[in-house]
């Protein structure tokens, strides 16, 4: 029953795919269930009263003109009060998990976002490189491809070399954004389950006319074919894919 | 203690007409519109300049949902695209639904407090026009070679630098928009000061209608909110044309300085673009169910409230920056759903037992509420910062607050024009055109924006002019196109029915609704200066309490215990389940106060909740009107 509620309520949503994604999809439930009840009880109290007390034409009538019910205004005052901060503390412990960094992750990686594309730089010098082309084409499928093992703490360092950009993969269900200024870091640990697949990602903070063309993969690799896979691409060797 | 006295005649008019003695020339047409200073005036132009403004930004609308209809749309350039959802959003935000609103508290707060005008006529007048050149100067940057601003209606830095901005557009929306943020700061201080010191003899502040505690809070956050927003503005001009770098990283700036400055404006924007149609609605739906606005001393601490936490909570649009202390701005952000939550009980409470009249107005606040709710509930969602994490700057916040300023504060915005219609022009636009252009509307705005929640869950980021075939999101998006054109036809019912309406509608008196507050106590539309008479003020509404002297507001608490006391001491019999605080009432409907037969005793407007009401058993007649003393 739970299973198959938190399937249609979660419409189009994407599967998350990393450890931190049970604490938002958790959070999601909560907040379903406090508002789905929520607001059909105040969407039929309105189509009710409207209904219910409709004037119909030629037997216009006079309500009682009551104005106060203290008891019943402390009562919806202090009973949304009571559930914001139920909710409160949910939230805050998923925020604590999903923004945890860990002090000594697997693998670190820098990602710079610029105008327009992106930079992944692995620890041995390995550089991926993508930047849109001259006139893009938004169904290309040649982008630059992020590289991450599952079933490992990854840390991504996060920069920008101009203007504001964010870095959004929906399947992560999180995403953070790159401004000049701020050194930004977040983990994930994708799930083993995710290991071969291919999933986009994409840049959602407006940074000039070729915002929607900034793109890219992000390709999982189970654990151990990582380590071979990153001793293979070394030294500073740099891929450059088009957008 | 039964006081007898004649009781005046119901807009019985004085032998001098007051009005007729307003000095100055009178004219008419645009002459008027050039020269005069009287708040209606004033607050008509206001309100026409910014609802064509809204018609031009729809236009924009429609031609950016054409592009997104289909994948990979070639309708218009990249460019052209973000010019247009950057006007759009700024001419929204800017220059329709803020000015829209200061048109109505123009025209309609000096009438509400029974003032002759506003504090300030002519700095009224000045700010209406810094308005107008708001509009021109931005609307002129599509004139300039580079196009206009493109950076996005909130322009993060360093994005606004000259070096990724160049071109005289952009210099066109820093001038723009300031000079539509001083007009709003101009008429701002004209209302609080116009709110404090111009209310009619007995308006005490908690009598005048909620509409006005509305526009007075709005005021202050006004004041509070766009000073830092023109700070922020000269900045920037300063950085892009006098060699600073406030916001330019590369020399040391800081970019997320913008972002603070910003939305510690923008938040507060929100609500001054809310909190007077939150005002419109509740005038709307007391009339229409024919009751007295229920808990309106709540009501107004929940808008007191939500004013007062909307100033602390700028930063949940900076979730993901990672530069913000998250649990305090999510829980400050929680918090304001309590108050709001407690304006949608106050609204259905009105609605309850009262007798809802679902004329063209009623049906737009019903769905002002419907809408709104749906609205609210997806800001709870978007202030849990992990769940804006999935969130921010997908369509889902499109859709989230287009709900809230779209759903709700132009569905109210629609209530309050058909509604203050005949106030305006004498004449009442026609119930069936208007039904008809809600309908549409209400479809057309539901099947636009209900899909693009899921297109945000699905991933489709914002202000994207092209999109993949393979993504999953062209249903949706055409969905969304198909309801755009529904909603952009729904406004041309409203159009024809204005211009019907003014030709050949009737004239329709002072009062057709049985309005309840002191602008339907003068003529329709009002003379200059307002009021031949003003009726007594004893409770937040007067001309209710005038028209319908037997059915005053019923005493509740304390009140109703004191009035119970009073009436044993004078040996009057006291009415059915009068006692028993709160709502102990029984049916006091059939019961009047009054006396049917005796007419006029000591009014009934007796201070504290009306205290005069009497209330004879059902039945019985003649013998109530116990008016406290000093009534």
């Amino acid at each position: 029953m739970h299973e198959l509620f938190a399937t249609v309520i979660r419409w189009g949503s994407p599967n998350g795919i990393t450890k931190q994604d049970s604490n938002v999809y958790r959070l999601w439930d909560i907040t379903y269930y406090i508002a789905i009840p929520l607001g059909a009880i105040v969407i039929g109290l309105i189509i009710w009263c409207a209904v219910r007390y409709r004037e119909r034409p030629g037997y216009e009538r006079i309500p009682r003109q009551f104005q106060y019910h203290i008891p019943l205004e402390i009562l919806y005052t202090a009973v949304p009060l009571a559930l914001v901060i139920f909710l409160f503390v949910y939230v805050y412990q998923a925020e604590d998990r999903v923004d945890n960094v860990a002090p000594n992750p697997a693998l670190v990686v820098r990602v710079d976002a610029f105008q327009w594309g992106w930079r992944f730089t692995y620890p041995n010098g390995y550089e991926v490189l993508g930047s849109v082309a001259t006139e893009p084409n938004i169904n290309s499928t040649d982008l630059p491809v992020l590289t991450l093992p599952a079933g490992e703490t990854v840390q991504i360092n996060l920069f920008s070399d101009d203007v504001n950009h964010s870095f959004y993969v929906p399947a992560f269900l999180f995403k953070r954004d790159a401004i000049q200024g701020i050194n930004n870091s977040f983990d994930v640990n994708i799930l083993p389950s995710a290991a071969g697949r291919r999933y986009i990602g994409e840049c959602t903070q407006f940074c000039g006319v070729y915002h929607p063309f900034m793109r890219f993969w992000l390709q999982v690799m189970p654990k151990d074919k990582f380590g071979t896979w990153l001793a293979h691409h070394h030294g500073s060797q740099i891929v450059t894919a088009k957008g | 203690m039964t006081l007898v006295q004649e009781r005046p005649q119901r807009f019985e008019q004085p032998e001098r007409r007051l009005t007729e003695f307003v000095p100055g020339p009178k004219y008419k047409g645009l002459l008027a519109y050039l020269t005069s200073t009287d708040h209606k005036q004033i607050g008509m132009n206001y309100m026409v300049t910014s609802f064509i403004m809204f018609l031009i930004a729809g236009v924009m609308a429609v031609l950016m949902r054409v592009q997104l209809a289909v994948p990979n749309n070639n309708f218009v350039s990249l460019d052209t695209f973000a010019q247009l959802f950057t006007m759009h959003g700024t001419i929204m935000l800017f220059l329709f639904l803020g000015p829209f609103a200061f048109g109505t508290a123009n025209y309609l707060v000096p009438l509400h407090i029974g003032a002759p005008d506003m504090a300030f006529p002519r700095f009224n007048a000045f700010s209406y026009w810094l308005f107008l050149g708001g509009c021109i100067v931005l609307m002129s940057s599509f004139l300039t070679s580079s196009g206009a601003a493109d950076w996005g209606w909130f322009a993060y830095a360093p994005l606004t630098e000259t070096i990724h901005s160049p071109g005289p557009g952009f210099d066109l929306w820093i001038v723009g928009v300031a000079l539509a943020a001083f007009s709003s700061m101009f008429t701002g201080i004209n209302l609080i000061a116009t709110v404090f010191c111009l209310r009619a003899p007995g308006m005490t502040m908690f009598r005048m209608p909620v509409f006005v505690w509305n526009q007075l809070i709005t005021a202050f956050l006004v004041l509070l909110a766009f000073p830092v927003l023109t700070s922020a503005l000269v900045l920037l001009w300063c950085d892009r044309h006098m060699g600073t770098h406030f916001y330019d990283p590369t020399h040391g700036g800081q970019p997320i300085l913008w972002q603070n400055l910003f939305w510690f404006f923008g938040h507060p924007e929100v609500y001054i673009l809310a909190l007077p149609f939150f005002g419109m609605v509740t005038e709307v739906i007391a009339v229409f169910s024919r009751k007295p606005v229920f808990g309106y001393k709540g009501l107004v601490f929940a808008t007191l409230s939500i004013g007062a936490l909307s100033m602390g909570v700028w930063a949940h649009h900076m979730y993901t920056t990672g530069a913000v202390l998250l649990p305090f701005f999510a829980i400050m952000t929680l918090l304001i759903s309590v108050p709001t939550g407690v304006k949608f009980f106050n609204w259905i409470g009105t609605m309850f037992r009262g007798s809802v009249r679902l004329e063209t107005p009623m049906l737009f606040a019903i769905g002002f509420l419907v809408n709104f709710l749906v609205g609210g509930f997806t800001g709870v969602m978007l202030a849990e910062p992990p769940l804006d994490f999935q969130l921010h700057d997908t369509y889902f916040v499109v859709a989230h607050f287009h709900y809230v300023l779209f759903g709700g504060s132009v569905f109210a915005m629609f209530a309050g024009i058909y509604y203050w219609f005949p106030k305006f022009t004498g004449k009442k636009l026609d119930d069936i055109l208007g039904k008809v252009s809600f309908v549409l509307m209400f479809i057309g705005f539901n099947l636009t924006f209900f899909p693009q929640h899921d297109l945000g869950l699905r991933g489709m980021q914002r202000r994207i002019a092209v999109y993949p075939a393979n993504a999953g999101w062209s249903f949706l998006n055409m969905l969304s196109s198909i309801g755009a054109f529904i909603l952009a036809f729904s406004i041309i019912p409203f159009l024809i029915n204005v211009w019907v309406t003014l030709r050949n509608g009737k004239k329709v008196g002072p009062n057709p609704w049985d309005g309840m507050t002191l602008e339907w106590a003068t003529s329709s539309p009002p003379p200059e200066h307002n009021f031949e008479f003003l009726p007594p003020i004893r409770s937040e509404r007067p001309v209710w309490d005038l028209n319908h002297p037997e059915h005053p507001t019923l005493p509740h608490g304390r009140h109703a215990k004191e009035l119970q006391r009073a009436h044993a001491l004078a040996g009057v019999g006291v009415p059915d389940g009068f006692g028993g605080g709160g709502n102990g009432f029984g049916d006091g409907g059939g019961g009047n106060g009054f006396g049917n037969g005796g007419a006029s005793e000591g009014n009934g407007f007796g201070d504290g909740g009306a205290g005069g009401a009497g209330g004879a058993p059902p039945g019985g007649s003649g013998q109530g009107g116990a008016g406290r003393g000093g009534a």
